[in-house]
């Protein structure tokens, strides 16, 4: 399963798309993940909204996962780690960041991410706005800027593909047009936000079990 | 004088013995059930009934007396209920009587429902909504003390959708507080009638009375044929060849209703009908369920006053108020059932003892074959039955959180009430107890520390504390559950109606549309608008609707089972017949024309491969199930991939390689055993499960659709129905709701009685096998259908692939 990833190459670096809807950059060791929307379930259910109690577990598990898999030292999060207000989820989410002191979190911040700074005070984790590499910058929202690629989230992305017989299938994907590379939301949670296919785009579909490039 | 007989002497009209029938039942403190078609002086029945009771008690004197609620009326329509109002205060200012009547529908505003609540009229005109939301306030008892009686108008109509299941529940809580409550159905012919009956008045049937019309009205139907049969079109659903020959109908008639059956043929007829006649532009109008509700009011309010020759309409006209200036009706295409056919032709001569008149305009050659079956079945009583929701848990959950947010409840009393019912009649304490859970847990069946909030146990009564929650409730009660619609709206922000969202999103700014009998040119999409400018372009597309795709019912079925086995016997008494001769001989000559007692299964290769015809007469529906069926059965003995193709009167199996018939006959894989595992199997249920599950979630109150133009303020909130019925199918397989989705698609989608009865039936006929050389009549109309379901074995993962290999390709 580790090694069913799409790999690219970006300006020199190689990039591995998983299936878990993530990204690793083998040079650094280092996961970026986007919009996990943490907390949702109990944010539902708080709201007098009936989401199954284990609703979250299987981002827990993928979490996990990624994390004993790749061993990564640092996690990049795009924006949208956590739904919406405070709620238990949270410290969930702190323990698991606990349990992996080795592992450098920095959180970009997303419109979702509307916690009391007082929360993120974990020892292993960083905020910012924006980060800024070289030739690559990491931020939520999709940037209107021409001079670096952008890795964001906050979109969504998914493509909407038509066979034979009338059958349809909506699956999420990778998104790339040359400045702006767009990630999947990781978080199962989420709905989708499809795109019109362009010729000058690049679409990579997360399956079960690998990634494919359309 | 009794007020009924000084009323009708003052409007020197005479009673109809109905009318005064039903008025002694009323008198002796009876409950039960109008037979009665619309316009036909029914609300005066029940009403004089209902004013006769209240003075008995109460002895008009000159001051207004206020004694509460006595009446209350529930239409499904609004329309309806605004008619009812006015005939009814009319009464009371005829007669100077002190019985005030007020209205109670979602456009009543706040002020005038605390009014009512302060002061209340002596009846109440609502409807289903309303009343759950007067459920939903606090001392509804107190407001419902006094209640005497209750009306439940159409109820043949509220009893087939969930809105019946809101009125049972409902009813079961009015007469927990008013035991000696009186209640009346009025339903049109249904072909359950005493079923409905019962269902409505539940333990108060047992002394109730049936009081039926003595106003037979005839209905005439005379099929519109073309000129020569044979050169008439074998295929098709939209008719317009015959357009010409309704020119001289709509010309010679007052008002003509034009129905069609779904929404875009409404729109391409009436662009059609104004190419080819121009004189009547400005005369003529359009009315489906889509467009905006101030230009169905416009064209209500100008039917009324007679001012329009014709109007082109779908079901959107089949219930309310009449049409006085209506005396024609036209129905193009297949009316797919006998009830609804006659209260279209119902639409026509209102006065009593008048004539109705339809014509039917076939949209095929095979089609014109409906025309004498719809005649038969009318001359025989043959009317389809309303088929009655059962074990609707998102409704009970619903009726549950509405308790709660007024005065709460108690269990064990709920319980009693709930089972009363008979969409709850078989409901286990054990169910009933999930449900409660999951309003009060979330259905969290661990147990663990959990912030789930909604309603809330304490000293022995179940209450909704938060008043965020019981706001949100009190919104989503009476939600209308559809697809994703979006508003249509000019530049200028004025409404013209709604379409799908689907349609618009694959429109791009430019692009020009038909619709409300308009061509439209897309300007921009924004928040859930698409505002639009006229365009003079003279080419559009149409939206296509989904949801008009109604099957043949069963009765309508079998008349044509009937119809053929007439002609096969040469029992040829109608026009329909003799202009079908030559077409049904071609069959014959170059297939075969099965009779009652046989089925015909035709076999042929063409380019595309081998098709496999069955002709089953049975419906849409029905014929999907049966396809799937027989093709899981097939590939049980051998891989196959089939694409499947159905109509009306048969289904369609075509496969890349040849099926052996003798391999299908001699295994019996027509067999009626093991239908319901088999079609679980064999169709994708998970999919349709997932379709049907959004209107589940919505009226269970997981889907919350936002405030009235705050949609922003609740997106935290919301989530699609896919994304609930991905994680119940997760983690709550037991989940009610999500059995409930399955439950539907059986009885609803598929039709799993009606299909079992069909193979039992299949089981006893002869089968005829054919091997034509080429289409047959019977054929043709299925082999060209484009909508194709696919049948195959493989798993959802290759599915994907193949997807993808064959996008990849292009």
């Amino acid at each position: 399963m580790k090694y069913n990833y799409a790999k690219i190459e970006l300006l020199g670096e190689d990039i591995y798309l998983l299936p878990q809807k993530a990204l690793y950059r083998p040079h650094f060791k280092q996961l970026v993940i986007s919009d996990l929307h943490l907390g949702k379930t109990t944010y539902f259910r708080k709201q007098g909204i009936a989401m199954p109690v284990e609703s979250h577990v299987k981002d827990i598990d993928k979490l996990h996962f990624l994390f004993d898999t790749w061993k990564p030292l640092s996690v990049l999060i795009l924006g949208d780690l956590f739904h919406s207000d405070y709620n238990k989820e949270w410290l969930w989410f702190r323990s698991l960041l606990l349990h992996y002191p080795q592992i450098q979190f920095i959180l970009i911040e997303g419109n979702h991410d509307i916690l009391n700074e007082e929360n993120y005070k974990i020892a292993n984790l960083l905020k910012a706005e924006y980060l800024v590499e070289d030739t690559f910058i990491f931020s939520h929202h999709p940037l209107d800027q021409k001079n670096k690629i952008n890795f964001c989230g906050h979109v969504h992305p998914g493509i909407k593909l038509f066979g034979k017989a009338r059958q349809s299938i909506k699956l999420p994907c990778f998104y790339f047009n040359g400045t702006q590379f767009i990630l999947p939301a990781f978080g199962e949670l989420t709905g989708l936000y499809l795109l019109d296919r362009k010729e000058d785009s690049d679409y990579y579909l997360v399956l079960a079990d690998k990634v494919v490039k359309l | 004088m009794g007020i009924a007989a000084k009323w009708f002497k003052q409007k020197k009209w005479k009673p109809f013995a109905f009318q005064k029938a039903t008025w002694q039942a009323i008198d002796e403190n009876k409950s039960g059930l109008l037979n009665s078609p619309t316009g036909s002086g029914k609300t005066y029945a029940l009403w004089f009934g209902i004013l006769g009771a209240y003075y008995k008690k109460y002895p008009q004197k000159k001051k207004p007396k206020e004694n509460g609620l006595h009446c209350l009326w529930i239409t499904p329509l609004r329309a309806l209920s605004k008619e009812i109002l006015l005939a009814t205060q009319q009464v009371s200012k005829d007669l100077d009587l002190n019985y005030k009547i007020a209205l109670r529908t979602g456009d009543t505003t706040t002020a005038e429902r605390a009014r009512q609540r302060k002061k209340s009229p002596h009846a109440l005109i609502t409807t289903p909504e309303s009343i759950q939301l007067i459920l939903a306030s606090k001392e509804y008892d107190k407001f419902f003390a006094g209640l005497e009686f209750i009306v439940v108008d159409e109820w043949h109509e509220l009893m087939g959708s969930k809105r019946g299941v809101q009125v049972e529940l409902a009813l079961s809580r009015l007469k927990a507080i008013n035991p000696a409550l009186k209640i009346w159905g009025i339903s049109a012919t249904i072909g359950n009638m005493e079923e409905a009956k019962e269902i409505l008045l539940g333990d108060k049937n047992e002394d109730a009375v049936t009081i039926k019309t003595d106003l037979e009205k005839e209905i005439i139907i005379e099929t519109i044929y073309p000129d020569v049969v044979e050169k008439y079109s074998w295929v098709g659903h939209l008719g317009i060849k015959l357009l010409p020959k309704i020119i001289p109908i709509i010309e010679a008639s007052n008002t003509t209703l034009v129905f069609v059956n779904v929404r875009s043929q409404a729109e391409i007829w009436y662009q059609k009908l104004l190419e080819a006649a121009p004189h009547l532009a400005g005369q003529m109008a359009l009315h489906h369920c889509s467009l905006s509700d101030d230009i169905r009011k416009w064209v209500e309010d100008n039917l009324h006053n007679g001012s329009l020759k014709a109007v082109i309409c779908t079901s959107s006209l089949d219930l309310g108020v009449d049409f006085h200036s209506v005396d024609s009706v036209i129905q193009i295409g297949s009316p797919k059932g006998i009830a609804r056919f006659m209260q279209r032709a119902g639409r026509s001569g209102h006065h009593p003892g008048a004539l109705s008149k339809i014509w039917f305009v076939p949209t095929n050659s095979l089609e014109i074959i409906e025309g004498s079956a719809i005649r038969y079945a009318i001359e025989n009583n043959l009317l389809e039955n309303r088929v009655p929701y059962v074990r609707s848990f998102d409704v009970l959950i619903q009726y549950m959180v509405t308790l709660a947010v007024s005065d709460g409840f108690t269990a064990d009393k709920l319980f009693e009430e709930v089972k009363g019912t008979h969409c709850f009649k078989s409901i286990s304490r054990e169910e009933f107890n999930w449900c409660i859970d999951f309003i009060v847990t979330g259905g969290n069946s661990l147990k663990v520390y959990d912030e789930y909030h909604k309603v809330v146990f304490a000293d022995g009564i179940y209450k909704v504390t938060n008043r965020t929650i019981a706001m949100r409730h009190r919104l989503s009660i009476g939600t209308i559950v559809s697809d994703s619609m979006m508003h249509v709206k000019f530049m200028g922000g004025k409404k013209i109606g709604m379409v799908e969202e689907n349609f618009i999103s694959k429109l791009k700014p430019g692009d020009v549309f038909w619709f409300g009998g308009r061509n439209l040119e897309l300007v921009l999409v924004k928040d859930m608008e698409a505002r639009v400018k006229a365009s003079k372009k003279n080419t559009g597309i149409v939206p296509a609707w989904l949801g008009g795709r109604l099957p043949l019912s069963y009765q309508l079925s079998n008349s044509i089972r009937k119809q053929l086995d007439d002609y096969k016997r040469n029992k040829i008494d109608n026009e329909e017949l003799k202009q079908l001769a030559p077409l049904l001989k071609l069959q014959n000559k170059v297939s075969y024309l099965p009779g009652k007692n046989e089925l015909l299964i035709e076999q042929f290769k063409t380019r595309e491969g081998y098709h496999l015809f069955v002709y089953a007469f049975e419906g849409r529906f029905v014929h999907e199930g049966m396809a799937a069926i027989l093709a899981y059965r097939i590939g049980l003995l051998e891989p196959f991939t089939f694409s499947i193709a159905m109509n009306d009167y048969g289904f369609e199996l075509l496969s890349d390689k040849k099926v052996d018939i003798d391999l299908v006959l001699d295994n019996n894989l027509l067999s009626p055993d093991f239908i319901y595992d088999d079609v679980l199997k064999s169709m994708n249920s998970i999919e349709l499960a997932n379709r049907k599950f959004r209107d589940i979630a919505t009226i269970a109150g997981l889907i919350f659709t936002g405030y009235p133009g705050h949609q922003k303020k609740t997106r935290h909130i919301q989530a699609s129905s896919q994304l609930f019925f991905k994680v119940f199918e997760d983690y709550e397989k037991d989940n009610l709701l999500l059995r409930q989705a399955y439950d539907e698609i059986l009885d609803f989608q598929l039709e799993i009685t009606r299909m079992q009865n069909a193979f039992d039936r299949i089981s006893k006929q002869k089968i005829i096998v054919t091997y034509p050389e080429k289409p047959t009549p019977f054929s043709f109309p299925i082999l060209v259908d484009t909508l194709r379901e696919k049948f195959s074995n493989e798993e959802i993962q290759s599915r994907i692939e193949k997807i993808l290999n064959s996008v990849q390709k292009t």
